[in-house]
């Protein structure tokens, strides 16, 4: 049977920076990456907006070609449309999924993994302390002995439910997304644009992620539960024909976000769950892309080192969860009260809202001074501040 | 005595599901599987409990009888 040491399971973000990780921690570590679609990076389920800061741990991106484009500003829209603008600076940037993943996968390849494309795991079960598990690929189908697996298959993870873990997600904490790269249309390609409205968004919000100049990833994410009984579909038909009725609709995409916290159990023995898959999204901005490289990190490093010290345990892996609840979960936690504080507050808030932060001169407006703004009615947003969109 | 309703399951329509994955998640019994083949709810499995229901971004799942 062929055998591996470390198995990833899923070349997205999460997945790609565990085996680089992996595999640059422990030279001779034999690291196997598998990813279910033909490429590395396509098809795009994704809005591809990241935070300078938390991407340049990573990769830098000074004349890479893995970008879009560069974002300086953010642009609120309020439901009744008011404008406010917030200031700039090395903001972030809005990544070109299907060249960004193959630049992780890269650096995962140049430190001696191996990523097969096409590849799917199908299903796993225990064998001599590890887990045998099962590939359906273009190699046919076979059977990898793996030391330990590390499940980064996303929102629709399975490697979770098969170690045993608990990884169901409750319908209120489901945000459904549906998303157009629309060109044609006058947008300011510097900025990125997020829409609060209950009749646009219901319990999420409408973006706008500039592509390149006139062109747009013009999305939006909803709770079904709070919805018209639309689908998130027909809700962006309606946004588009409303703010974008002259652009052309280049591509379309649907998937689920999840707005909720890190999985309690994000180990089980030899499984470790990173990204997407352990519910690691920051729930306030549906932001997973940083957040995911991050526990890929941990999740890799903590991998290579339980291995070296030939202890695969769930309990010496659950090192790994509480590196990351003291590195971002326990944020998330705080983030998700504030998500449930702001879904109780209705569009004539953030209108007022609106109205009031565009007073202050906008070089003097920043994220922090608008919920200083915004905490005079409810204290309870407190915590938020600048780190709350990308 | 009048027959028992037919069971309720969820089922995918294929031409008009992406394969996001949304519904797996949300399914507790994990009666939905996503493979390079497409989307599958596994009949025996699903409790009828309409939870994949209302989220998916296409409405590509629907109740019919078992």
């Amino acid at each position: 049977m062929l055998r591996a040491d470390v198995l990833v399971v899923g070349a997205g973000p999460a997945g790609c920076v565990a085996a680089w990780e992996a595999a640059a921690a422990a030279p001779g570590l034999d690291v196997l990456l598998i990813e279910r679609d033909d490429a590395v990076g396509a098809p795009v389920r994704c809005a591809e907006g990241v935070g300078s800061a938390g991407l340049r741990e990573f990769l830098n991106p000074d004349g890479a070609p893995w970008y879009s484009r560069k974002i300086t500003k953010v642009i609120f829209w309020a439901p009744d449309d008011s404008e406010v603008r917030v200031g700039g600076g090395d903001i972030g940037y809005i990544l070109d999924r299907t060249r960004f993943e193959p630049a992780l996968a890269d650096e995962a390849k140049r430190v001696g993994a191996e990523i097969w494309t096409g590849t799917e795991a199908v299903g796993m079960e225990r064998l001599n302390g590890g887990w045998k598990v099962r590939l359906h690929g273009p190699r046919g189908e076979q059977d990898v002995l793996a030391k330990l697996v590390i499940g980064a298959d996303g929102v629709e993870s399975m490697v979770g439910r098969w170690a045993g873990l608990d990884t169901r997600v409750a319908a209120r904490d489901m945000e459904s997304c549906a998303q157009y790269v629309i060109s044609n249309i006058a947008v300011d390609p510097d900025a990125i644009y997020l829409h609060f409205a209950d009749r646009w968004a219901p319990g999420g919000y409408a973006w706008v992620f500039p592509k390149g100049v006139g062109v747009a990833n013009v999305g939006l994410g909803l709770v079904a539960l709070k919805s018209d009984g639309r689908s998130a579909c027909a809700y962006l038909d309606a946004y588009a024909a409303r703010y974008f009725p002259d652009g052309e609709v280049l591509g379309r995409t649907v998937g689920g976000v999840i707005a909720g916290v890190t999985v309690k159990q994000a180990v089980a023995d030899a499984v470790m769950l990173a990204g997407d898959a352990a519910h690691m999204i920051n729930p306030l901005s549906g932001g997973g892309i940083v957040n995911a490289m991050k526990a890929g990190r941990l999740a890799g490093r903590h991998a290579a080192a339980a291995i070296a010290a030939g202890d695969t345990s769930a309990r010496r892996l659950n090192r790994y969860r509480d590196d990351w609840m003291a590195l971002l979960g326990e944020d998330h936690i705080k983030y998700y009260r504030i998500k449930e504080a702001l879904g109780k507050l209705d569009d004539a808030f953030f209108n007022r809202l609106a109205r009031t932060v565009n007073a202050i001169p906008v070089e003097q407006r920043t994220l922090g001074r608008i919920f200083a703004h915004a905490l005079v009615n409810h204290p309870r947003l407190i915590p938020v501040a600048a780190r709350l969109f990308l | 005595m009048p027959p028992a309703p037919p069971r309720r399951i969820a089922a995918v329509d294929h031409d008009a599901c992406d394969e996001c994955g949304l519904c797996l998640p949300l399914c507790p019994p994990a009666a939905i599987r996503l493979t390079r083949r497409g989307l599958a709810v596994d009949a025996k499995t699903c409790t009828g409990c309409v939870k994949c229901i209302a989220p998916c971004p296409v409405g590509a799942l629907a109740m019919v009888d078992a």
